[in-house]
């Protein structure tokens, strides 16, 4: 029982060290890749980088639009109803400012591209790995982490920040109506408010925690991906795990983020 | 490595030594191979024999254990990746399923080598890519995706992407697994006439006898990881070896039906 | 636009008998098809009867075939003759497995060909 326990415990532990490493191998590859690429004319095709960031970004508008919207009024919500118990409700639109630019834009982007494009690329590239598409790249000649990673990487750290910068200015509209319609307030004076309160600072803190969900998706997705062996069955395990692990990793890197930052 | 043709002996493709295992199994133990230039040669085995492991390793897509692969006379265990990517530009696969890129049309398929290896005019690359699919019938296919295709076409299509560089050597890895006789017959053929007309050296990993006999003039036949026999096709029939006996015997009456294996098919159980 | 010096494809152009005669020299593969489909495509467009003479040519890959097809289909398109000449068994071989044995007009030499005309 102990030693089938620590046994686990190690493949466990084994396991995730060897993915780390070969998470960390992938991602300097890709990187290389895209500095290097030209030099053994390999370089990174434009076209598949405009396709990725149209899945990743153009298509994603409209949930993100809905998802930041109403995220913008339950933050207006709860903070009018807790500001309320100290007669404070005016400095609602503070709380919303901070915690939509600093916190909830780039974790629900980051969530939801996981979720969305992050398992659509573990499907895809599983899918390959075991219709021998990805050994076809290879004996080609063709690096799979050029032709398949790169572009993705490049559309994901594009597209996560833009995508955010976006969630900002819909998250805080949300958070406006509900205000203004609670409080008497009309948009332009929160509008107002709102920039009085808001620092640059606290808008790029939250871009930079989307450049590194980007990577972590990105990565996430490709190391499982690349990792299906067996049939359709490991494409859906693969796809499933690389959402929930990504959405860890994610939450997980957003708290020692913040954690940093506000110190 | 500095002598791209090796003068003293005409073999294309030379495996030394090679030792190679999966995690800490040892998959191919001292096998030693040579293919010679414009020679068609099938490697055979059971299934676990390791002739699939053989032939990823001699694609390059894993690193072994011990032992050298020549391919052109270059040492693949040893040469830089740059090498190894010009290497490839000589080299063909087939893959068992085809492996055509689902998201592009059967002729981007075709065409992909010509883009990302070549500086040749676009319309140069379009007619050679329909000329390779003409050469294994497929020609007019090109517009068409490869989810369109039957499986018999896939691995036609499969082969005019190998060939579209005119490689020196050309791999498949059992070309007639999933075809019907008729299918399977055909891709024979095409094998043959492209040997034929480009004096390609041919290696073909397979557990289709019909297909060995025909288009082998050399077999090489696998068992547990270690080289039972090379010869002709005639040696290796005639061979006394129990083993090879068995094998060829086993697998010419392949249609007769494993118990056990059939039982659990049958009630859905896997492995 | 012409490379002609690191070209590794040589030719000699010569008019004989109302043709345009082009005798190709060496191997025609990746590296030289792009200047030889060049030279090709200019004798058609100087609204030239073509033949290519191929008996110098050791190795011809299948972007040296797509070229002389694009040559034969440019000739075509402008009512211009398009012929091969000299073709040894390897080139002759290459053309058959694509079926083009049936689509060029091929003859043993020169000669033969105007005498065919």
């Amino acid at each position: 029982m102990l030693k089938t326990f620590t046994e686990k415990l190690g493949k466990t532990t084994l396991r995730g060290v060897e993915e780390l490493g070969y998470s960390l191998a992938l991602l300097v590859e890709s990187f290389y890749w895209l500095f290097f690429g030209f030099r053994r004319r390999q370089a990174i095709k434009l076209p598949s980088i405009f396709a990725q960031m149209m899945h990743i970004g153009i298509q994603a508008l409209p949930i993100v639009a809905i998802l930041a919207f109403a995220i913008g009024m339950m933050l207006a919500i709860q903070g009018i109803a807790t500001l309320k118990t100290f007669g404070a409700e005016s400095q609602v639109v503070l709380g919303i400012a901070l915690s939509v630019t600093r916190e909830f834009a780039p974790l629900i982007i980051g969530i939801l591209v996981a979720g969305r494009s992050g398992s659509a690329l573990a499907a895809r590239i599983g899918t390959m790995q075991i219709a021998q598409e990805i050994d076809a790249l290879r004996v080609i000649g063709i690096s799979p982490v050029r032709y398949l990673m790169t572009p993705a990487m490049l559309a994901m750290l594009v597209m996560l920040p833009a995508l955010t910068f976006f969630a900002d200015l819909i998250a805080l509209f949300g958070g406006g109506v509900y205000s203004s319609l609670e409080l008497g307030m009309s948009l332009q004076a929160y509008a107002d408010r709102t920039i009085e309160v808001l620092k640059i600072d606290d808008i790029t803190q939250g871009l930079y925690k989307s450049l590194v969900f980007a990577v972590i998706i990105t990565l996430v997705s490709f190391v499982n991906g690349f990792s299906v062996t067996a049939g359709a069955e490991g494409v859906g395990k693969a796809t499933t795990r690389s959402v929930v692990l990504s959405i860890t990793y994610i939450i997980i890197a957003d708290m020692v983020f913040t954690f940093f930052l506000t110190h | 490595m500095t002598n791209q043709t090796d003068t003293q002996t005409n073999a294309a493709i030379e495996v030394d030594d090679l030792v190679t295992h999966y995690g800490t199994t040892r998959i191919l133990n001292h096998v030693d191979m040579q293919v010679n230039t414009g020679e068609i040669m099938v490697i055979m085995g059971g299934s676990g024999s390791g002739k699939s492991t053989l032939l990823r390793y001699m694609l390059g897509l894993h690193q072994a254990t011990s032992g050298s692969i020549k391919l052109l006379g270059h040492d693949i265990t040893k040469i830089s990746a740059q090498e190894m990517d010009d290497l490839r530009k000589n080299m063909g696969v087939s893959f068992q399923g085809g492996a055509l890129f689902n998201s592009m049309t059967v002729g981007e398929n075709v065409c992909l080598p010509l883009h990302e290896h070549t500086n040749l005019d676009e319309n140069t690359i379009q007619i050679m890519g329909r000329m390779k699919l003409s050469v294994v019938n497929l020609g007019g296919f090109d517009d068409l995706m490869p989810a369109q295709l039957s499986g018999g076409m896939i691995k036609r299509a499969a082969l005019a992407r190998a060939i579209v560089m005119d490689p020196k050597l050309l791999f498949f890895d059992e070309p007639s697994a999933g075809l019907d006789p008729v299918a399977a017959a055909e891709l024979d053929d095409l094998i043959l006439r492209i040997r034929k007309a480009l004096n390609t050296t041919i290696v073909v990993v397979t557990h289709d006898l019909d297909s060995t006999f025909r288009i082998a003039d050399r077999i090489t036949v696998l068992d547990k990881g270690k080289i039972l026999m090379i010869g002709t096709v005639e040696e290796v029939r005639n061979s006394d070896n129990q083993r090879i006996q068995s094998l060829l015997n086993r697998e010419a009456r392949h249609v007769e039906i494993n118990a056990d294996e059939y039982l659990k098919e049958l009630t859905g159980q896997k492995e | 636009m012409n490379k002609d010096s690191d070209s590794p494809v040589k030719f000699e152009i010569d008019d004989e008998h109302g043709y345009l005669v082009v005798r190709f020299e060496g191997e025609i593969d990746l590296y030289g098809t792009p200047h030889a489909r060049e030279v090709i495509l200019n004798c058609i467009k100087s609204e030239r009867n073509t033949v290519i003479d191929l008996s110098a040519v050791s190795y011809i890959d299948s972007s040296g075939v797509a070229s002389l097809v694009e040559g034969y289909q440019l000739a075509k398109n402008s009512n211009l003759e398009f012929g091969l000449v000299n073709i040894s068994d390897a080139v002759l071989s290459v053309l058959q497995l694509a079926h083009l044995d049936k689509v060029f007009t091929i003859h043993a030499s020169l000669d033969e060909r105007i005498q065919a005309s």
